[in-house]
């Protein structure tokens, strides 16, 4: 039984090492180290009555992770690959279009910088519309008006229903 | 006051006039995007998740509620007239439900997806309402050692059962539980992993988290992999059924009813395996079994029916001990800690009239969601001409307004991003989320009841291990971690048996 | 070689029949495109298998020699002109319906676009 199983999952899925999870074993090895180091930067704590301290989850979550990646290292040559997720708006064939990927997060980066000294109003419109436009809508002065449209409505909408005031920036006074 | 009691209470809650727009809002919502491929219940409910800075909780809940129970109907709707399904656990609906739909029968396949959910939605809730007080005032009975081995066990059962890899199920877990990390210590109030950051001394807040991973992570992927080729949507009037589809269905409704409802409520149970369970025994049971894979009513009815009782199911471990088992479930804990509420099994005692509310909510919500979407959904279907760039443009912006309202603060923008970008690297890499989630969630809350039972024990790690329920739960949990090894040992492994699956699928899938 | 740029609705069957008819006449071939660009999860202009196969059958029936495409994630327009630009292509028909200055502004075009940008004759027809 184990044979024909294994058989089937051979020609069901022909061995490719995915090299790119050396990412992740990286992220694991960052997060984990990071948390030893400021772990052990703490004071113990009531031993008497508290032998956990504040130190052994983070240690021990730091700990794992590094051991995780470890693993997860030696799995990869061996060709243990995760699955990419398949939403359903997902065609699991295509190679992976990241320089939309990197000029989404860009304008995400924009946005940060932007929000404070020029509001939301604008902020949000640029989000939105740079975002469209990435995406592949061609039709930019709709975009902008329906990413000017979101923005505003949203900030009055924040402002006057649920008391939360968002950055105005440079339109201070004029909203 | 006698539960009952409570639930009259509850229902004239939920039948204000405030609380019903809510809830009309939160169906409408959920169907929409149920229907919409790429963006999930869960999804939204993070999006919104802002609104509960200025909504009573229980018009938050309630509209959270409907978009749960909503995106259950919108899912099928999607998977019935396209030859894709548009939510994860209604892949089994389109099996049959597509056919009948190409067969000229997408009315009578809606019909009875519909009138199912309502159906086993229903029949879900009430079991709902039996069993979560009972549960929950159990557990309030056991000690903080009991309860620490039940957290732990959810912990472990939604990282170990679900998905094929436990390596990557654990990964996702731990990181979880390292961003649940970062905070003061609730008990020497040092702090901890915050970079130096003042902001950052509460922890990360939960709702830039969520929003981070299920949205912009979403977002980003799709962005990634855009599909290009439109589906073909099977144009269709009215749901309606005859007679005979009447005959047909409904004992597959209730059987399907009695699958999901169990899974739902078990941690790790999940949606797909009932409506898998559901259909097999559809077809076995059927006396119209040459019409299955191409177009048997039975097909839909049953797995729909496990579909939204399974759904109803994990509300239950949510309300009754405040551990969520799927994704919509965990970020609709969020938003009872973004209330101050703590969830857990003293809920029931705390904020009954809340929790009845909820319920009654759930009722009118599954009632609204018939009777909207019968008469509504060739409506929905033209929803699926939306333009792609608006939808996720849309989704971005949404994300980082509700980032922004949390503190009005730039750097949680930047913690969307950066968290945006580790749910892109974990659906890049097959990384599930739902345990990242569960580890933010109950990582802090496991530590603190595993500090305060030590305490209360007097420091001696044994006391662990000295009420009952916890005994037994650590050793329903050794169990469930060995049990492949076992299998394995047995000459029967799990993958055998989920290969023989989906042979029978891609069988099914080639006759059909 | 006549380009008809197709959509499966009365304005492209429009364009078909008097394209077919053009072909006919002038003894010619046909490039039909029926393109998408994509951006919808659901889009009712572009032809799915079973609209295809009448299509390309009706086409054979009328003995004019054809190639029809489906170009996916390209914009209409542009594939329609870069048709266009082909030595041998001599003609360009579409089907097109009323827009209001408005609704041009709001939804765009294609019509508008090809009709000015195309140098060469574009035939513009409605459903009968």
């Amino acid at each position: 039984m184990t044979t024909t199983s294994e058989k089937t999952q051979e020609n069901a899925a022909p061995r490719r090492v995915d090299k790119a999870q050396y990412l992740v074993c990286a992220v694991l090895v960052a997060v984990g180290a990071f948390l030893i180091y400021d772990a052990l930067t703490l004071d113990a704590g009531f031993a008497k009555v508290d032998p956990v301290g504040p130190k052994f989850f983070p240690l021990a979550i730091g700990v794992i992770l590094v051991v995780l990646a470890v693993i997860l290292a030696i799995a990869i040559p061996r060709g243990s690959v995760g699955e990419a997720d398949a939403g359903e708006d997902v065609d699991p064939d295509s190679p992976g279009d990241w320089r939309t990927v990197g000029l989404l997060v860009g304008v995400f980066v924009a946005v940060i910088l932007l929000v404070e000294p020029l509001g939301w109003a604008i902020a949000g419109t640029l989000l939105f519309a740079g975002a469209a436009t990435i995406l592949g809508s061609r039709h930019y002065i709709r975009n902008i008006v329906i990413g000017a449209a979101l923005a505003l409505a949203s900030f009055y909408a924040f402002y006057a229903g649920l008391g939360i005031p968002l950055p105005a920036g440079i339109l201070d006074g004029i909203l | 006051m006698n539960n009952f009691d409570w639930f009259l209470q509850g229902l004239s809650e939920a039948a204000t006039p405030m609380n019903l727009l809510y809830a009309v809002i939160g169906v409408l919502l959920g169907t929409a995007v149920g229907v919409l491929p790429g963006i999930g219940p869960a999804m939204t409910v993070a999006l919104l998740l802002p609104v509960t800075y200025n909504v009573s909780p229980s018009a938050a809940f309630i509209m959270f509620a409907g978009i749960f129970y909503g995106g259950m109907y919108g899912g099928s709707t999607t998977s019935i007239l396209l030859n894709t399904p548009g939510e994860s656990s209604s892949v089994i609906t389109a099996i049959e439900g597509n056919k009948m739909a190409k067969a000229g029968r997408a009315a009578q396949a809606l019909a009875t997806a519909a009138i199912g959910s309502f159906v086993a939605g229903a029949i879900g809730t009430v079991l709902l309402a039996t069993f979560a007080p009972p549960i929950s005032r159990f557990a309030v009975t056991l000690g903080a050692p009991s309860y620490l081995a039940i957290m732990v066990f959810a912990l472990v059962a939604v990282t170990a059962v679900l998905g094929a890899s436990k390596l990557r199920g654990a990964i996702s877990l731990f990181l979880g539980l390292a961003i649940g990390c970062v905070g003061i210590d609730f008990l020497t109030g040092q702090p901890r992993a915050t970079f130096g950051l003042p902001q950052l001394s509460d922890g990360i807040d939960i709702v830039v988290i969520a929003v981070a991973i299920f949205a912009v992570g979403e977002a980003l992927w799709v962005a990634a992999h855009l599909r290009r080729r439109p589906a073909e949507i099977i144009p269709v009037g009215r749901p309606w059924m005859g007679r005979e589809d009447w005959k047909r269905s409904w004992k597959p409704w209730l059987r399907g009813t009695a699958y999901g409802f169990p899974f739902g409520a078990l941690p790790a149970g999940g949606a797909e395996l009932p409506t898998f369970l559901s259909y097999i025994t559809e077809k076995r049971l059927s006396k119209h079994k040459e019409e299955f894979g191409k177009g048997a009513i039975e097909g839909v009815a049953g797995p729909e029916a496990a579909n939204n009782a399974s759904a109803a199911g994990t509300l239950v471990p949510m309300l009754s001990l405040g551990l969520p088992t799927n994704a919509t479930a965990a970020v609709m804990l969020t938003a009872f800690v973004s209330y101050g509420i703590q969830p857990g099994p003293t809920l029931f005692e705390k904020e009954p009239l809340l929790i009845w509310t909820l319920i009654a909510s759930l009722f009118i919500g599954n009632f609204l969601l018939l009777v909207l979407n019968l008469p509504l959904a060739p409506l929905w279907a033209r929803l699926l001409r939306t333009p792609r760039p608006y939808l996720y443009a849309g989704i971005l912006f949404f994300a980082a307004l509700g980032a922004l309202a949390v503190n009005v603060q730039p750097l949680d923008l930047a913690l969307l991003l950066v968290f945006g970008l580790l749910g892109l690297m974990m659906r890049r890499f097959g990384l599930p989320v739902l345990p990242l989630i569960i580890g933010v969630i109950l990582g802090p809350r496991i530590e603190r009841q595993l500090r305060q039972s030590l305490q209360l024990g007097g420091g001696e790690w044994t006391s662990l291990f000295t009420e009952p329920v916890a005994i037994i739960t650590y050793v329903l949990m050794a169990i469930l971690l060995l049990m492949p090894l076992v299998l394995k040992l047995m000459h029967r492994s799990e993958e055998t048996l989920l290969i023989v699956e989906d042979d029978k699928d891609q069988k099914e899938k080639a006759e059909a | 070689m006549i380009v008809i740029g197709y959509s499966a609705d009365p304005y492209g069957r429009a364009a078909l029949e008097h394209g077919i008819a053009e072909a006919k006449l002038r003894q010619t071939t046909l490039l039909v495109i029926n393109a998408t660009s994509g951006e919808s999860y659901a889009d009712p202009r572009f032809a799915q298998s079973g609209e295809v196969h009448d299509v390309e059958e009706h086409l054979a029936s009328c003995g004019v020699e054809f190639e029809l495409t489906q170009p996916v994630g390209v914009d209409t327009a542009d594939e329609l002109l870069t048709a266009m630009d082909r030595p041998d292509a001599a003609l360009l028909v579409i089907g097109i319906r009323h827009r209001s200055p408005v609704g041009k502004l709001l939804l765009g075009s294609v019509s508008q676009q090809l009709l000015l940008e195309c140098p060469k004759p574009v035939l513009a027809v409605k459903p009968a």
